[in-house]
């Protein structure tokens, strides 16, 4: 599905960086050991400025589901009804990722799955962006 | 030729909310040349029937905007088509089978044409 | 742009632990004025959002029975949608300058709350002395104006929120929505096209999975949101589409993000709301009953994810409920009522497991679904959002704190069958969420 291009900014322009390459990276504080996403300039936790990118593995699970019929997004109304999902990282469940699940047909989404990153072109600037899809 | 027009309310119709720009002589003209005539809307069903009774017209169906295979199904025509003012409707028309018009499109009521 | 200070962050109620609120009883909202409503704004400089808070204003201190000259402080809310604003920069439409004094800030009154601006079209308003902004929304605005009356900062303060819905749609193929690209923090969610209510359908999903639960249990809690909301005269859905919703209604909604559907969303509409909180002891000179604050309290998000978690919902919600009973000094079977938010329909069971409302004492997390199989209404043993809420009402973020002081006061459209001595009323979601205990009496 095509998706809107997201325009990177200072504070997230390494995730998206990182995104490029095809590396998954979140936020990470050596001081309180917590992960966050999105970006923040300091620890959520602590307030530890300190805050770092660390890459992680690019597993997660599926931890719910919805299926969208009406989409506010212009370019992704062709595409009704499509999945979005929640992911849960496998370093730390509370960092939330979505999805579009490609591949995975609407009202077929096993909530609990595995998934692994994947990264899709966005159209507009070729700025690529996680996606996640259910490991066979 | 038998052909069935599904308005939405609102933002298409008069008296809907914002008005749209199908007045009640269009459908009553609709109407009068034997069309199917009714409304698929994100009104309640039974305040769409309201709705309509209180201006005197007896409309053929009342339905949810996403009940349009419903619709298509519980009548027979030749031509079917909604009028709506989104996206969205324009979606659910298309799904459904019907031709889809804009709310714009239908104020030239087209359909005068057809049946010539 | 005029600002005003912000409620300083000493003020909040945010942890457990604080005992009883210093203010607990003394401090009481009177006076209440509501606006008409309107499902969105026809661009006429009467019927803008500044429009209706001066109405709103004006009803409020006639009911209190006071002289304008008396109020000398505001608190507003001045952000007046949470959809589509204009440009901040946009001038007033053709007329504006002939009907409302201006100031500064070219949008104050029409998508921006604005002190200065109510200040200079009410002259009858001699004496404020005290202003503060309860940012966000106007269940900031009611702790930011419990605190200052009870600090002594102001003795007779106007609440204040407008609410502004411009033509065209909420926010659907507008603004960021519209364009192929997307810039600023919406973009971590934003690509992914869910609209608003998507969020809470997805922890709503987890809960019924959780649980055991589905969607088809919400019912019994709309039909009664709606007949609630249609007794208050004050409400769109009474003013404008005066129509029952069926069980059957929404079981057959279409759905928005499924298990949302278009009946779990609350409807943008322009309206405005006015309260007079003032101390105990001038309480008592105003027309109506005084409805005392016993406490307040909020929550922040602790999210560190795109979306916040089922676990958050129930952990903060919970947080809620503890600390509300600990400054107001009561337990959760001395609720005679609840009035959380409901916008959306969706997460009001996680307010009302926060609170144990309805649980006898003995039940823990999931069962609010349950509770609404039995009994909700306002002749039950357990009324469940006597207000009618967004839902019944159309989304303004107030009815349910509206209805709180009216319910304590003896006086609401929809008024409980038992004895309302206290209740609870808080928006806005289960993560974030500013609330206070409302009393019939200071003790």
């Amino acid at each position: 599905m095509p998706k809107q291009s997201p325009i990177p900014d200072e504070l997230d322009k390494p995730f998206y960086d990182a995104c490029n390459e095809e590396r998954l990276v979140v936020q990470y504080c050596p001081a309180c050991s917590r992960y966050q996403f999105p970006p923040r300039n300091a620890c959520g936790g602590c307030l530890n400025p300190g805050i770092q990118w660390k890459q992680v593995s690019g597993r997660g699970r599926i931890q719910s589901r919805v299926v969208v019929y009406d989409t506010p997004v212009s370019v992704l109304i062709p595409d009704q009804p499509f999945n979005v999902a929640t992911i849960a990282l496998e370093e730390e469940p509370e960092i939330i990722m979505l999805s579009h699940l490609p591949g995975t047909p609407v009202e077929q989404v096993p909530i609990g799955a595995q998934v692994e990153v994947i990264f899709e072109t966005t159209p507009a600037t070729g700025q690529k962006i996680p996606e996640w899809r259910v490991v066979s | 030729m038998a052909i069935l027009i599904s308005f939405d309310i609102d933002g298409t119709l008069e008296f809907g909310d914002p008005p749209g720009g199908i007045t009640l002589e269009m459908v009553k003209r609709a109407q009068d040349l034997g069309f199917l005539i009714g409304s698929c809307s994100d009104r309640f069903p039974s305040a769409q029937k309201s709705l309509w009774e209180a201006r005197d017209i007896q409309v053929d169906f009342v339905a949810a905007k996403h009940m349009l295979p419903d619709i298509r199904q519980r009548f027979e025509a030749d031509i079917y088509v909604h009028i709506g003012d989104r996206d969205l409707d324009r979606q659910l028309a298309e799904q459904a089978g019907f031709q889809f018009l804009w709310d714009h499109e239908g104020e030239a009521e087209p359909w005068l044409e057809w049946v010539k | 742009m005029a600002s005003h200070p912000m409620t300083p962050n000493s003020w909040h109620r945010n942890r457990e632990g604080l005992g009883i609120w210093h203010g607990r009883g003394k401090v009481a909202a009177t006076g209440v004025g509501t606006s008409p409503t309107a499902r969105r704004w026809d661009e006429k400089p009467e019927t803008s959002m500044g429009a209706l808070t001066l109405i709103a204003i004006r009803k409020a201190i006639e009911d209190a029975g006071i002289s304008p000259s008396e109020i000398d402080g505001i608190v507003i809310t001045p952000e007046s949608t949470t959809g589509v604003s204009n440009d901040p920069n946009t001038p007033p439409p053709e007329g504006w300058d002939q009907v409302f004094k201006m100031v500064d800030y070219p949008q104050a009154g029409i998508t921006r709350g604005d002190i200065d601006w109510i200040l200079v079209n009410m002259p009858e308003l001699t004496n404020v002395q005290f202003k503060m902004e309860g940012r966000g929304c106007m269940s900031v605005s009611f702790t930011t104006a419990a605190e200052a009356v009870a600090r002594g900062l102001t003795h007779t303060c106007l609440v204040i929120r407008g609410w502004h819905n411009l033509a065209g749609r909420y926010y659907v193929g507008q603004g960021a929505a519209a364009g192929d690209t997307l810039a600023g923090p919406q973009k971590y969610a934003g690509l992914w096209g869910a609209p608003a209510c998507a969020g809470t359908a997805m922890i709503f999903e987890e809960y019924c999975n959780k649980y055991g639960k589905n969607h088809d249990m919400m019912a019994p809690f709309i039909v009664e949101q709606r007949k609630n909301g249609l007794m208050n005269p004050d409400g769109f859905y009474s003013q404008h589409r005066p129509e029952m919703i069926t069980v059957e209604d929404y079981l057959s909604g279409r759905w928005i993000a499924k298990p949302a559907n278009i009946y779990d969303n609350d409807l943008p509409i322009q309206a405005a709301l006015a309260v007079i909180m003032t101390t105990a002891e001038r309480a008592k000179n105003h027309r109506p009953k005084p409805a005392y604050v016993l406490t307040h309290a909020q929550t922040r998000p602790e999210s560190q994810g795109v979306t916040p978690t089922l676990e958050s919902w129930e952990r903060l919600s919970d947080k809620m409920g503890r600390m509300l009973f600990e400054g107001a000094g009561i337990g959760p079977d001395d609720l005679d009522f609840e009035n959380m938010y409901d916008g959306f329909t969706l997460f009001h069971q996680f307010h009302l497991e926060g609170l144990r409302f309805g649980a006898n004492g003995e039940k823990g997390r999931g069962y609010a679904l349950d509770l609404y199989q039995e009994d909700i209404s306002i002749t039950g043993p357990n009324p469940v959002s006597p207000s009618g809420g967004n839902n019944g009402n159309g989304r303004t973020r107030f009815w349910n704190h509206r209805d709180s002081i009216l319910q304590v006061q003896g006086r609401s459209p929809s008024q409980i069958s038992k004895p309302a001595n206290i209740g609870v009323s808080g928006s806005h979601m289960p993560h974030m969420c500013d609330s206070l205990i409302w009393s019939s009496s200071p003790d």
